[in-house]
């Protein structure tokens, strides 16, 4: 059994702990005899080696560390108000794009319908004026079809040998989706000539006028054959409107 | 704990710091000294020793067991007579340990030590290694580190007493 002269020299390593366990085990039991002077010695080497506690260089704890620290014993609430906060800008700021972008598709899409609204208006203008026009000359006929059918359509075809072609139809609905109406001018003599395609309204009206001079003595009839989107050099189905221009 | 944060936060992260290297694991061992020292200050009894002391040592420990576990070496077992509340120093220390002049006056004490000397006290402290683990370390004799132990603290004790007392 060592002296409390012999510990002395272990003090110091005891508080540091690095002791080897036999040492270490030695003294504790000695310890354990209440010895005043190693309890002493203990007390003197723990002041010591607290001052170790400056020898590392000083460095600046993360500021939040401080709050982790106190929000983990309960003195201050975690800190994620500006998290929360974040997310709220976040969220509100994303709401408002896709709202302004969604205003924005809206306004976009209202636009362009309001300019295919202008511009069909602006063609069914430009239609009526022409239709006016040509009805407004001396030299137009027309014909009548669909009279007496119960079945739609019905309208009116009138000719000019310079001006055209006009077909006005009632009772007409569009065209299947992937089909369009084509006007055929079928000769007295020879295959019927495509003369334009045209789509009716939703109300089931069309005005179509087909420009150019018309050979009206040699024309046997005007007619309307449903047709591909992007039509038939020859008709391709029966037609659904027929007026005989024979007699003009 | 805001105050007791605010005083040794700084102290106990450096020293943390210092031993694992590690930023990351520092806050988190800080966080656990702090933690630790909270649940039982209820214990702590100020005529029996210093809080700070008692902190630090808290801090030392856990950062030197983090160490040895992932080292895979056993652990410091954070001897309860070291984490004790309040023994070790004295109350009156308390304003001293980590006063600018102590701080002066240790770098003093260390500027005596030799090379080897203050490497052996750095491995005691930061590392908490015994003697014959730092003399395998360094692959010295046992006797020889003994040695340069034996010098360091004799050293120490003679330059610190009259503050450490």
């Amino acid at each position: 059994m060592r002296t409390c002269q012999e510990f002395a020299e272990l003090y110091e390593l005891y508080v540091l702990g690095a002791l080897e366990a036999d040492d270490r085990s030695e003294f504790e039991n000695h310890l354990g005899t209440g010895c005043a002077v190693c309890s002493r010695g203990i007390k003197d080497a723990t002041s010591l080696v607290s001052l170790l506690a400056a020898m590392p260089e000083q460095v600046q704890a993360p500021s939040r560390l401080r709050r982790r620290v106190l929000a983990s014993v309960g003195v201050e609430k975690p800190r994620w108000g500006w998290v929360v906060a974040f997310v709220a800008t976040a969220a509100a700021l994303l709401v408002t794009v896709l709202w302004l972008g969604s205003q924005n598709r809206k306004n976009d899409l209202a636009l362009a319908e309001a300019r295919a609204e202008i511009r069909r208006v602006a063609a069914d203008l430009a239609s009526a004026q022409s239709a006016l026009e040509f009805l407004n000359e001396p030299e137009t006929k027309q014909v009548v079809f669909g009279q007496g059918q119960q079945q739609p359509p019905r309208g009116r075809v009138l000719l000019n040998a310079q001006r055209g072609v006009l077909l006005m139809a009632a009772h007409l609905p569009p065209a299947p989706t992937g089909s369009i109406y084509e006007l055929w001018v079928i000769p007295k003599q020879g295959a019927p000539r495509p003369s334009g395609l045209f789509q009716s309204n939703g109300q089931g009206n069309a005005l179509y006028l087909r420009g150019g001079a018309v050979d009206l003595p040699s024309t046997s009839a005007v007619a309307v054959t449903v047709e591909p989107a992007s039509g038939s050099d020859a008709p391709t189905s029966t037609p659904i409107v027929v007026a005989p221009v024979g007699g003009l | 704990m805001a105050d007791l944060y605010d005083r040794y936060g700084r102290a106990a992260y450096s020293l943390i710091l210092r031993i694992v290297r590690n930023t990351g694991v520092a806050e988190d061992l800080v966080q656990e000294t702090f933690l630790r020292v909270w649940n039982r200050i209820h214990a702590f009894h100020s005529e029996r020793g210093a809080l700070g002391v008692w902190i630090l040592t808290v801090a030392r420990n856990r950062a030197i067991d983090y160490v040895r576990s992932v080292d895979g070496r056993i652990s410091l077992g954070a001897s309860e007579f070291e984490e004790q509340e309040g023994s070790g120093a004295s109350a009156d220390f308390e304003q001293d340990i980590l006063s600018t002049d102590r701080a002066r006056l240790l770098r003093d004490a260390l500027a005596k030590l030799n090379t080897n000397q203050r490497e052996v006290i750095e491995m005691a402290y930061y590392e908490g290694l015994s003697q014959s683990e730092m003399a395998e370390r360094m692959k010295q004799p046992l006797g020889t580190v003994k040695t340069w132990v034996r010098g360091a603290l004799k050293i120490l004790r003679a330059q610190l007493a009259q503050v450490a007392l």
